[in-house]
């Protein structure tokens, strides 16, 4: 009935995560440049790619550890603001996974949440202040209630992603409240958020790899 | 004040290049006195941004039981911060760590010059908020300017008065060397610059000095409480003739004026 997402898979959905910030680099960026510092992109590949080569060098292990090892690779290698920020996503969804070797969709949804509480209290962002919690919570949201439904991994991130996407399309015509794009007050209306760009670029690799 | 190593500071920057520049600035302040201070900025010496896990090495490093002020730029900087006392190897440690609001070139130049003074951690977390007050003073009328709370005199008091003679008034640098020479007694100074009527001040906060306003000419009134009154004002009033040794100064120093008798509670 319901299904697991073993480590490899789990190490699978992280570098398809960085793939696809890879791929996406310019776009991210130009986003940044619309109404932040224009480095989200460059800031986040190189992140990602560290960590990448962070999960190189760890080899195998169990989901806590390789989640773990991400989050403070970004936090050392991101340089802005979305090194604390997911770095501390993943520290999160690390302790909270713990010593396991595959997660079922509920403790992959108590990971997902673990991680956006912390987002939550680093960053302080409210919903609506146009930030990546406005893609993360309804994903993490809409996870939970999949799953508390009974549905499959599968069927669970997918509608996480549909969630992101929309919380992410959701961002365009908001006032910016937070980072950056705060000081440019009404300025950053219009464009849609880096940052919620990304959790949706995380929630389409886990659909690639986990459903 | 604490005795032993004295608090420890981290300057947390996106730029290397702007921490480094700070800590000089600061170290022109503190005359040789040493200060516990640490840089964890930019993630190279070429690239913005800030690295918690080094904020974390950096907190670890200048640890000791007076604790840490950490001053920062701002953004990513403070959630940098944040996290690194998340990632502290000893739990009990961020009990002993102030995140300081302050702005990070007056904030770092005051609480070196409190830290070296052996300030608490309070007291140079304290410093550090108010270190826009010097700037504002100067910028603003004298109504503009808060009052703060003046510590209470202990005791019979000391008066003395100088003129001062640096060309250019009691900056900064000699307003930390004042600040220095008065931190390591046991009395407490106030200051009032008589010639405008701005104080009294305690002459142990860089910050409050720093709105004196003394310019060349300008007569300063101190007075001392305390075991060690009489050798906190004389010590002041010696480095006052000394022009606060400030090497570039060369006008001539009017005689300062010593009259324990002349004024405070219980007279002579």
């Amino acid at each position: 009935m319901t299904d697991h997402a073993t480590t490899a898979v789990l190490d699978a959905w992280v570098r398809r995560f960085a793939a696809l910030v890879s791929e996406n680099r310019d776009h991210l960026t130009e986003l940044d440049a619309a109404i932040g510092d224009a480095d989200h992109g460059s800031n986040l590949d190189r992140g990602m790619k560290a960590a990448v080569a962070a999960l190189d060098e760890l080899g195998p292990t169990s989901a806590g550890p390789l989640f773990s090892k991400v989050g403070m690779t970004l936090v050392s290698t991101v340089g802005g603001a979305s090194g604390p920020l997911f770095g501390t996503l993943f520290l999160r969804m690390g302790t909270s996974f713990g010593d396991l070797d595959e997660a079922s969709p509920e403790q992959l949804a108590a990971a997902l949440r673990a991680g956006l509480e912390g987002v939550e209290a680093r960053g302080k962002a409210q919903p609506g202040d146009k930030t990546m919690y406005d893609a993360l919570a309804p994903a993490v949201d809409a996870l939970d209630k999949a799953v508390g439904e009974g549905t499959g991994l599968g069927e669970g991130v997918t509608r996480a992603r549909d969630a992101a996407i929309e919380g992410r399309d959701a961002t365009m015509p908001l006032l910016a409240r937070k980072g950056r794009a705060s000081y440019l007050g009404e300025r950053s209306v219009g464009h849609q958020d880096p940052g919620a760009t990304s959790v949706a670029l995380l929630l389409q690799a886990a659909v690639d790899t986990l459903a | 004040m604490t005795s032993g190593p004295g608090v420890g500071i981290v300057v947390v920057s996106h730029s290397r290049a702007l921490a480094m520049a700070a800590l000089g600035l600061a170290g022109e302040m503190l005359h040789g006195r040493p200060v516990n201070i640490e840089v964890a900025a930019g993630l190279d010496e070429h690239t913005f941004g800030t690295d918690a896990v080094r904020v974390k090495e950096a907190i670890e490093k200048v640890d000791g039981p007076a604790g840490v002020v950490v001053l920062m730029d701002l953004g990513s900087a403070v959630l940098s911060a944040e996290l690194a006392l998340d990632l502290l190897d000893d739990p009990t440690a961020r009990d002993r760590v102030v995140l300081s609001s302050a702005p990070i070139v007056e904030g770092l130049i005051v609480a070196a010059v409190a830290a070296s003074g052996g300030a608490s951690r309070a007291e140079v977390a304290a410093e550090a908020r108010a270190a826009l007050m010097g700037k504002a003073a100067h910028l603003s009328s004298p109504d503009d300017v808060v009052p703060h709370e003046q510590p209470a005199p202990r005791g019979e008091e000391v008066v003395g008065q100088f003129t001062v003679a640096n060309q250019h008034g009691l900056h900064a640098r000699p307003a930390a060397r004042l600040v220095s020479e008065v931190g390591g007694l046991d009395a407490t100074v106030s200051l009032t610059n008589l010639t405008t009527g701005v104080g009294p001040v305690p002459a142990g906060s860089l910050s409050r000095v720093a709105t004196l306003g003394a310019l060349l000419g300008h007569d300063v009134e101190v007075r001392a409480s305390g075991p060690q009154a009489q050798e906190a004002l004389e010590h002041l009033l010696a480095l006052a003739a000394r022009r606060f040794d400030e090497s570039d100064d060369t006008s001539p120093v009017p005689a300062p004026d010593v009259s324990p008798a002349a004024a405070g509670p219980g007279g002579a």
